[in-house]
This record gives structure tokens, C-alpha cells and sequence, in this order.
């Protein structure tokens, strides 16, 4: 274990606010689902304890969602330490079943939903407008691309009269990889060469996944940004008329508390409609359950954790509106009766 | 019995999913907040009396050692299994039973959160008063098994003064009640308070009625910034001696300020000595009178007094004191903080002296001493942090501690007012209370001949 590592976890003096605000806690229920008690487990293997079933399904559970550091009053690390211990313990080949189907079919077919079909499918009648070059790419991720190709195409529509080409061979960002634990360096040198070939100064994503891990975990000096912020700053440009309606919003944890992103949406959505913040919202908003390879390791956890942050949508409101497609997925799995938006569907029909 | 007997024993009782020996459940329920150790053999997540009075009979039947957890937010030790055995974890045991709002009064079961139940009676006007800095973690079972208070104790008292009744179940499994929902009642020894504040010692609560207040109409807060603590000590003398009860009286030195203003930098605390955070509620009128005295009697030894400016800052301040604690192990990278010695009580006028020794103290072993506390009822947390991989350092916090914990019963104080006594502080019982913990011992003795419940703390 690194000492940044074992400083963090030494950090940790188990007050258990953590307890108070770990989504997967919540539903589990067990002091090894919690953050202070993955710290916890995380010491016991640097001590040496065997790596069992149960050491597994403590550090596995995590998803990565950050609320605990957020709020750590200590200044500890969880999210951190738990994706530095997947990456020893996938090192010395200790991985779940899911940890390696994840990084099998990503390597093999670069996507980690083991989709063997055309990626750039979605672009359709679009792929003429697709150029060699341009100033921005947009990074269409493996979520919206296979499992919603209308909306990954309605949102190269809105973005390709800015300059925005795509990648002829995109393949996984690798953040799955990344999260629980694999290697995603084939991947990156993969995107990264055609993202340079382009010669494009900006990557633009709309998944909250893609972003963090194409902005803090690629090389060079590529800017990256989420639609979403994109899309903020051009909206005087779209001729948007105002919907009679309220929605809600969900912020995806690695594109808000991870990485800052909260006004964009929220001035897009404000442009459009009314909004009315969800129970948490912004720095504090609850996880969806879905992140660090929970939805795929343990499915029916990710569904309660959902569950639970779908309970927080106002009573009121005729839309959850998120800006990422595995938020959107899980949420629907929370709750199939909520009607979940992405922000482009929202953009969209202000813009009928 | 095998291990694995007991197992299947204890999965018959409360269900495949509510037991576990793996390995990182053990790790898990080893420890608290404190430096304390003891792995366990089964921890087991009941949900009902009947599941606690069979698991402990099983217990005491086996002679394992049975120890009740909470949330496991204690510092000293209370919900470790030193001696292995069976944990308790009773969060799941998290219901209000009954809304007696009438009879100015609720039943819960021991798991429920204290915010929790403050977030449930709030829509009726009313709330639990004692307030711990734990308060959105730690649960009610382990606020009464530990008499735990907080910041408002100074008007409000204790965990105690709140308990009308209990639901126990004794060591070899019998359920009791004591108490009744009556707020006054003579009938017999007051049981209650033999349990509250035991620490799962004499038997483990299953239920508690408990009185509730009605909110106020106003709170209000005030800084008084002070050259040095023990000026701050001698406002606090003055303002407890006028006839002002403030609901809260808190202590911040030089160092807890700069935590807390390195946690949330908005808070923006001014640089001082030391501030006493005052808060007062009651009526409009109440509370304006009440701020004003307070400011008349600090204005001659204050540099500075200000009034939070609105119920916002109000609770952002009392949100950062509450994890000022913690929040102290981000003044340094390498540090760390580390409960030892860190909740002193002393008699209210001994305040300024004691703050003085804590002073010597710190100069005389050359490592910093933050203090904060409840220094309204002489309540002080004394909080170190250490650089934990140091054996050096953990020596010299040791010794620190210790005479710390010396100097407070050599003044006619306590080795704890609030955190417990567990493990950690049970050597000093013996010089605390003299013979008076023969007659803990003998009731101890009378109520679990076999020691099988929580061995190993409170000196018994």
C-alpha cells in the first residue's frame, strides 16, 4: 500500500459521519458497507488479511459517488483508497467475475457492455457531416452509444454546427476500468491518438463517466468539457421557448461534486422551465447507484440505492432531468414509473 | 459449543442475513472511534426484544461475552468486544413506537438516529434536547447507555433527565420494564438511572420512553473572542453566577478555530485566544435580554463580541463545532486526531485554573493541546492529534492524557462527563469514585453473575 494511501487511511479516526450519508450503507446496513468501514478493510489487507468473499463485496460496493470525502470532517480519502486497493488486489489477479468480465469485453471488444456491433451506428444519415477535422470532438461514450443511439445522435445534431467531428474508431474512455480496478491504458492511447489526429483543442461529452475520466485522467493538454457546459454558454444562440412545466434535477456525482459542474444545468434547465431541487442537490446530492462497477457487480444493491434517491424527487415536478446516461438507466431502474429526461430531451423540446 | 453450532444457533434466532463471522464484519465491529481492540466472534443485527433476550440468553447459557453496539461513534471504547464474543448491532432496532406528543413524550426503539428523531418530532414543535457533535450518526441506545449530552446540556441536562422508562433485557434474557410514562414516580430504587449511562454493562435496552420539550420560539447566537482560554474561563464563571442559563456555551482555542475555519472557510470565525459561542433560546424578549446580559458581562474581558447574523450562519457555526472534533486532523497532513483524555469534567468556578494546567501541561510535554468543549457545565474536550505512526508520539500522548485525567479528579472533577468510561478510562475509576465502585462492582456481581455482558469496562 502507498503511503498517500495509508495516510488517508489513518485519517480516518471512524467518527462514522460517513454512516450518516454513504448511499450503499443505507441499504446494506452492515459496518463493511459503509466508507469508515472499507477504510477499515482496506487497513486489514495492508495487514495482511486474506482477501475472502466478504473483503471483496466491502470494497466492490463502493460507488465511487465521493459523498463521503465530501463531507469527511477529517479529511480522509475513501474513494480514493478503495480504487487504489481494486487496482493491488486486480494486480495480484484477485478480481470478481465482474471486475474481469468488465475489463475482458472492453479490451476485447471496447466497450464494456460486450456490444460486438457497428459503435458508430447512431450516427446515421449523420455520418456525412462527420469531417477529419475540427476544433471540438464529441466523445459519444459506450452508454449512449449503444443503449441510446437516438439521443447520441440528436446531440451531434445540436453540437456539429459548432465544429464538432467525432472519433472514427472510438472505444471505451476506459472509466469503468479505472473504477474497479483494471488497467485502461490501451484504451486511452487508443482514443488519444485519434482524438490528436483530429487536432481538435476540446473533447466534448455527455456522459458524467467520460467526463471525469477523460479530463482528469488522460494526458496532455486536450481541454474537456461536458455538454452541458457547452451548451450554457451558447444558449443565446438556440432560440429557446419557455415549457409551462417543472422538472427536477439529479446530478450525476463525477460530473457535479467530483468535478464542480452544478450552474450549467441548472442554467439550462432554468432557461426552459421550472426547476425544484431534489432533497440533496448540488455538493451533498445522493448517489444513483450505479457508478464504480456497482450496477454490473451487485445489480439489485445499485436498484435500492436508486430506489432510495428516486424517493427524493419533489412531489410535484413532471420530469427528472439528469446529464448522463448511466444515472438516467439506473434511475429508470429505481423507479420505472419516473419519467427521466436527459438534458438534450429537455433542450429538445424547447426547441420544437 | 463449536463455533459453527453457535452460528447456526444465532442464524435461527435472527435470520441468515442479520448474522455474520466473515472476515471484514469482524474487522468492522473491532473497534469504535477509540484506540480500543477486541475482534468478535458473530455480530448479529437484531430487530426485536424477543431476537435480543434469546440471543443474550443463549449468551449468558454458553458464557459468551455479549456486547451492544449503537453506531459505534463512541471514544472510548464502550462498543468493543475486548474480550470476543457476540456484537449487538442494534441500528436496525430504528422505530418510533409511539408519538406521545400529549403526554410530552415518545417510545422509540434504541437504533433510531438522534437527528432522526429530531427531524420526526420537529413538525410537532417539539425535539429530544441532548445534542451530541455525533448527533446525525449516533443513536439514541447508545446516547442513554452512555448518558451522552452535547452543546445544550448546559440548559438542558443530560440523557438522563430524559428518560422516563426502559425496556431491558437483563443477562439471562429477562425482559424488565422500568420507569413508566408518568414524568414523576417514587415506586422503587429509580432503575432508570442505574441504566442509563451503564454501557451495555447491566443488561441491553431494547425500548426507551422519553421525555421530549417543546422547541422555542427564538435562539440566538454570540461570539466573545478572548486574548486566552482563561480569560474566556472567567467570562464563563460570571455569566453562569448572573442567573442566565444560555442553551448552549461552547469553548474554541486558537487552534479549533483555525479547524473550523480550514473546514468551512465561510464560517470565517475571527482570530482570537479563544471564542465562546453563546447561544440563547426562549421567547423574543427572552433572548434579546438574555444576548444583551451576556454581552454586558464579556464587554470588560472580550476583545471582541459579535451576534450571528441570521438563523443561516447560526447553523453553519453550530454544524462546523459539531465536527470540530475530526475536523482538527486537517491542520496537518501527517496528523492525526486521537481520543485520549479528551473529556474532562471540572467543577464550573475550577474552569480557569484547569485551563491554565492544560496550558502547563502541553508546554511541559511539548505537544499541542486543542481545547474545546461544553465549557458551560465544565464539560472540556481536550483534543491532541499525533502523527500515529510514530510510537514516540503515542507514548508521549499517553502520559499527557494521563495527567490530564490526574489533574481533573485531583480538582474534584471527572475522568468523562459525556464520552463514557469503556475500557479506555476505566483505570481511573478506583481514584474518581473511591469505594463507591465496590458498590458498582457488587451490583454488577448481583445483576450479571457471569460476567458475560460487555466484560471489561467501567472498572467492574
Amino acid at each position: 500500500m502507498s503511503e498517500s494511501d495509508m495516510r488517508s487511511i489513518l485519517k480516518c479516526i471512524r467518527c462514522g459521519t460517513c454512516r450518516s450519508i454513504c448511499p450503499v450503507f443505507d441499504v446494506v446496513g452492515w459496518e463493511s458497507a459503509s466508507s469508515r468501514g472499507r477504510m477499515l478493510v482496506a487497513h486489514g489487507i495492508s495487514q495482511g488479511m486474506e482477501v475472502d468473499q466478504s473483503v471483496f463485496d466491502s470494497i466492490n460496493t463502493c460507488t465511487t459517488c465521493g459523498l463521503c470525502e465530501q463531507m469527511c470532517p477529517s479529511g480522509a480519502a475513501p474513494v480514493k483508497v478503495v480504487e487504489n486497493v481494486r487496482r493491488q488486489l486486480a494486480l495480484q489477479g484477485k478480481m470478481s467475475d465482474t471486475q474481469k468480465e468488465l475489463r475482458f469485453e472492453a479490451l476485447d471488444k471496447g466497450n464494456p457492455l460486450g456490444e460486438a456491433k457497428d459503435r458508430m451506428a447512431w450516427l446515421g444519415d449523420s455520418k456525412e457531416d462527420v469531417t477529419k477535422q475540427a476544433d471540438y470532438v464529441f466523445f459519444a461514450g459506450c452508454m449512449a452509444s449503444y443503449r441510446y443511439p437516438e439521443l447520441t445522435k440528436r446531440t451531434f445534431d445540436i453540437l456539429k454546427k459548432y465544429g464538432v467531428t467525432v472519433l472514427e474508431e472510438e472505444v471505451c474512455c476506459g472509466s469503468p476500468l479505472l473504477r474497479t480496478g483494471s488497467d485502461p491504458s490501451e484504451l486511452v492511447s487508443k482514443n488519444m491518438r485519434q482524438i490528436k489526429k483530429t487536432g481538435a483543442h476540446t473533447i466534448i461529452t455527455g456522459c458524467a463517466g467520460c467526463f471525469t475520466t477523460l479530463k482528469n485522467d488522460y494526458p496532455g493538454d486536450v481541454k474537456v468539457v461536458h455538454v452541458v457546459e457547452f451548451l450554457a454558454d451558447h444558449l443565446d444562440e438556440m432560440d429557446l421557448k419557455k415549457l409551462d412545466m417543472k422538472v427536477t434535477y439529479h446530478d450525476p456525482c463525477h460530473l457535479g461534486r467530483c468535478n464542480g459542474v452544478f450552474d450549467a444545468p441548472r442554467q439550462i434547465i432554468r432557461s426552459i422551465c421550472e426547476l425544484e431541487e431534489m432533497k440533496s442537490n448540488r455538493e451533498k446530492s445522493k448517489c444513483c447507484g450505479a457508478g464504480g462497477g456497482v450496477l454490473k457487480g451487485y445489480p439489485e444493491l445499485s436498484r435500492e440505492i436508486s430506489k432510495n434517491r428516486v424517493e427524493e424527487i419533489p412531489k410535484d415536478v413532471d420530469y427528472l432531468v439528469t446529464a448522463c446516461p448511466l444515472c438516467r438507466t439506473n434511475l429508470k431502474r429505481g423507479d420505472p414509473r419516473v419519467d427521466v429526461l436527459d438534458i438534450i430531451d429537455l433542450l429538445e423540446m424547447a426547441m420544437e | 459449543m463449536k463455533k459453527s453450532d453457535l452460528l447456526n444457533i444465532l442464524q435461527e434466532i435472527a435470520g441468515n442475513e442479520r448474522v455474520s463471522a466473515s472476515s471484514a464484519e469482524l474487522y468492522c465491529y473491532s473497534c469504535d472511534a477509540s484506540q480500543v481492540r477486541g475482534m468478535p466472534d458473530f455480530v448479529v443485527r437484531p430487530v426485536s426484544t424477543e431476537q435480543v433476550s434469546k440471543i443474550v440468553r443463549l449468551a449468558n447459557k454458553e458464557e459468551i461475552p455479549v456486547t451492544t453496539r449503537g453506531a459505534g461513534t463512541g471514544m472510548a471504547g464502550g462498543a468493543v468486544p475486548l474480550e470476543g464474543g457476540i456484537v449487538l448491532d442494534m441500528s436496525s432496532m430504528n422505530r418510533i413506537l409511539e408519538m406521545d406528543i400529549g403526554n410530552l413524550q415518545v417510545t422509540i426503539e434504541p437504533g433510531i438516529i438522534q437527528e432522526k428523531l429530531n427531524e420526526a418530532l420537529e413538525p410537532y414543535g417539539f425535539f429530544f434536547p441532548p445534542d451530541p457533535g455525533s448527533s446525525a450518526m449516533c443513536t439514541l441506545g447508545g446516547l442513554i447507555a452512555n448518558n451522552g449530552s452535547g452543546m445544550r446540556s448546559v440548559k438542558y441536562g443530560t440523557t438522563k433527565n430524559y428518560v422516563l422508562g426502559l425496556e431491558v433485557v437483563m443477562a439471562d434474557g429477562t425482559v424488565v420494564n422500568t420507569g413508566s410514562k408518568v414524568t414523576k414516580s417514587v415506586a422503587g430504587y429509580s432503575l432508570n438511572d442505574l441504566f442509563v449511562g451503564s454501557e451495555g454493562t447491566l443488561g441491553v435496552i431494547t425500548k426507551a420512553t422519553l421525555k421530549v420539550r417543546a422547541l422555542p420560539k427564538e435562539r440566538s447566537v454570540l461570539l466573545a473572542s478572548f486574548d486566552d482560554p482563561e480569560q474566556a474561563g472567567q467570562a464563563v464563571v460570571k455569566v453562569l453566577s448572573s442567573g442566565l442559563i444560555p442553551s448552549a456555551c461552547e469553548i474554541l482555542d486558537r487552534n479549533i478555530i483555525e479547524a473550523i475555519n480550514t473546514y468551512d472557510p465561510n464560517i470565517g470565525l475571527p482570530k482570537a485566544g479563544a471564542i465562546l459561542m453563546f447561544e440563547v433560546d426562549g421567547t423574543e424578549n427572552s433572548v434579546r435580554e438574555g444576548i444583551e446580559m451576556i454581552r454586558d458581562i464579556c464587554s470588560p474581558l472580550a476583545t471582541s463580541i459579535r451576534a450571528a447574523s441570521d438563523k443561516k450562519e447560526r447553523y453553519e457555526i453550530w454544524a462546523a463545532r459539531r465536527l470540530v472534533g475530526a475536523a482538527v486532523s486537517r491542520l496537518d497532513p501527517l496528523y492525526t486526531r486521537v481520543y485520549l483524555g479528551e473529556d474532562i469534567g471540572v467543577p464550573i468556578k475550577e474552569l480557569p485554573g484547569m485551563l491554565h494546567k492544560i496550558r502547563e501541561i502541553s508546554e511541559e510535554f511539548d505537544l499541542p493541546i486543542m481545547t474545546y468543549g461544553h465549557i458551560g457545565d465544565g464539560n472540556l474536550h481536550t483534543g491532541m492529534c499525533i502523527d500515529v505512526l510514530d510510537e514516540k508520539q503515542w507514548d508521549k500522548l499517553s502520559k499527557v492524557a494521563d495527567k490530564i485525567h490526574r489533574t481533573a479528579i485531583g480538582i474534584g472533577g471527572t475522568v468523562t462527563a459525556e464520552h463514557g468510561v469503556g475500557s479506555s478510562r476505566a483505570e481511573y475509576l478506583e481514584l474518581e469514585l473511591g469505594n463507591a465502585l465496590d458498590v458498582m462492582i457488587l451490583i454488577k456481581k448481583a445483576l450479571d453473575p457471569k460476567g458475560t455482558l460487555n466484560p471489561g469496562k467501567m472498572g467492574v
